[in-house]
């Protein structure tokens, strides 16, 4: 039904001005389900003919706030786009911010970032799964994710201090080292991920009601996928092999060894089993870190020569990095740079710009939610009502990440 | 036909999965204010400020993402010491990390309430004493979170 007459994708609106058998239904704001923002659908009858999704409920301004603070703060404030991934929100941004101040970050440090991203995927595709989960009114799903999520949160705290705001990534390292004991702790919950992956799929994802539910629902095709811009294991789940991981090089991943999972299906039950496959991926990911990490400083030499002898010598043997003064206003000299990272929901691009001053000048950000939430408008269209929370639910669509 | 019967197999494995968990159910969650769930080490709560250490640098409130640190002033000096507004305080820790000195720590404490807004503003002489968690002092019982195989999370 997609028109691409003239290279142009428009949507697929059924449509007819003035015609009285459609209706319009609002949807939202009050969050439906999982976020801040409306939806106008149209509907004839049944059958969903058009759907609007009205963003920026939640539009914080992040970008112009970004610019008018010094660089380093920037980082608490981007990882409040997407606070259930924060991590992998603000690796991008660290990344393109190294870029700029020419710092190379020690390899242990490089180590220590990817160990927090994979955990901080695994719990953002278990607070999808759990959405989607109670937009199937499945709350036994929602439940049991978003207790599972507790356990990597939990790992996640004792590596850096904070459940959610990790603020863990700075410009030429991470914050704090490796603590005692995480390899076995890390196994158990590994372990125990495993085991109830199984028990999520024989619940929900195997269980024929939700099958119902979810095949032959939202297909993406390959060609409209890609065509749309989409990002994330929406791209993945029909058939587009696209990972920022191998795209750009952040973090340690040119050193591991991992799967990109992709289905060629494009329904909403090949974008739910696309992440179940990542969270297995991301737990052989942390594994691999774990048993490859290497020994070193966590901070880059040019930050570490600028702390006092002695501090120097405690933050070495301590594991728990100081900043140097310069920290407080670190100039970002003239120039631009680019990072990606890939986030839970997918891509997220950085550009920075710097003037010389401890302000950067543009600090742009496209994040994933915001190239995926065209897909309301395109996967939704033909299917009946009740088809719409499966559709949202699968998208692991998340507005204030869109709003910014 | 098939179809059914794959079906009915899946209905049932649905149904006995959950049914497992009904016998042996797999909470992970604690009775607060009874239990309180200790941090773990280097966790990032309330600020805790030694003015003996001090240089009064006023790195801290430079540093200070959400502008919560501030260098109070007294009548007759140069130099301020630090004060935070917990209204505005997210807990990144950059205050104590850029601290040269250590005169900043970050406390386990995480779970006190106040009254009224302007509790939550904490001059010099009010940082530079240690919050209590009120749960602990009304003799909540510590428990720590373990790792399990089987249950993921644990308390005791």
């Amino acid at each position: 039904m997609l028109s691409t007459s003239s290279g142009v994708v428009y949507s697929r609106l059924l449509l007819r001005e003035g015609d009285e058998s459609v209706y319009e239904l609002f949807i939202g704001p009050q969050h439906p389900s999982s976020g801040h923002m409306r939806f106008i659908v149209r509907l004839q009858g049944d059958v969903i003919v058009s759907v609007d999704p009205d963003i920026g409920y939640v539009h914080r301004t992040m970008e112009k706030l970004a610019e008018g603070r010094e660089a380093i703060k920037a980082i608490p404030l981007l990882e409040r786009l997407t606070i259930i991934d924060s991590h992998n929100a603000t690796v991008g941004l660290v990344t393109a911010m190294e870029r700029l101040l020419d710092v190379e970050p020690p390899p242990r440090a490089l180590y220590l970032r990817t160990l927090l991203s994979e955990i901080n995927r695994i719990a953002s595709h278990l607070y999808g799964m759990g959405i989607a989960g109670i937009m199937l009114n499945h709350s036994t799903m929602f439940m049991w994710a978003f207790g599972d999520r507790e356990v990597w949160l939990q790992l996640a705290e004792e590596l850096t201090g904070a459940r959610l705001t990790h603020t863990y990534s700075v410009p030429g390292g991470v914050r704090r080292d490796l603590p005692q004991g995480f390899g076995e702790k890390f196994e158990k919950a590994a372990r125990y991920m495993e085991r109830r992956l199984q028990d999520y799929m024989r619940i929900f994802l195997e269980n024929p009601q939700v099958v119902a539910r979810y095949e032959g629902v939202g297909v993406l095709k390959k060609s409209e996928a890609s065509r749309l811009g989409v990002v994330g294991p929406n791209l993945r789940a029909s058939g587009v092999k696209y990972d920022a991981r191998l795209a750009d090089d952040y973090g340690a991943y040119k050193d591991l060894e991992f799967e990109v999972p992709t289905r060629e299906e494009g329904d909403c039950m090949a974008r739910m089993l696309v992440r179940v496959e990542e969270i297995k991926q991301s737990i052989s990911i942390i594994r691999q870190v774990l048993r490859k990490m290497p020994d070193g400083p966590i901070l880059s030499e040019k930050y570490l020569k600028l702390l006092p002898p002695k501090t120097r010598e405690r933050v070495l043997q301590e594991g728990r990095v100081k900043f140097p003064a310069l920290f407080a206003s670190l100039k970002l000299p003239a120039g631009e740079a680019v990072a990606r990272a890939e986030m839970g929901h997918g891509e997220i691009f950085y550009h920075i710009t710097g003037d010389g001053s401890a302000k950067p000048y543009r600090l742009r950000v496209v994040t994933p939610s915001f190239r995926n939430v065209i897909l309301f408008r395109y996967l939704a269209p033909g299917h009946r009502f009740m088809d719409f929370p499966a559709i949202y639910g699968s998208l692991d669509y998340f507005p204030p990440e869109a709003d910014r | 036909m098939s179809s059914y019967v794959k079906n009915f197999g899946g209905h049932v494995r649905a149904v006995l999965t959950g049914l497992k968990y009904l016998v042996k159910p797999n909470r992970i969650t604690v009775y607060y204010p009874e239990y309180y769930v200790e941090p773990p080490e280097g966790y990032r709560g309330m600020i805790k400020y030694y003015p003996e250490k001090c240089i009064q640098c006023g790195l801290c409130a430079m540093i200070c993402p959400a502008g919560a640190m501030k260098m109070y002033v007294k009548k007759g000096e140069k130099k301020g010491r630090p004060g935070v507004n917990y209204q505005r305080c997210i807990f990144c820790g950059f205050c104590v990390d850029i601290c040269p000195q250590d005169a900043l720590e970050m406390t386990k404490v995480h779970d006190v309430a106040f009254s009224s807004l302007e509790e939550l503003v904490f001059p010099p002489e009010k940082l530079a004493v240690e919050v209590q968690s009120p749960a602990l002092l009304r003799g909540a019982v510590k428990v720590k979170p373990v790792f399990d195989e089987e249950r993921g999370l644990r308390h005791e």
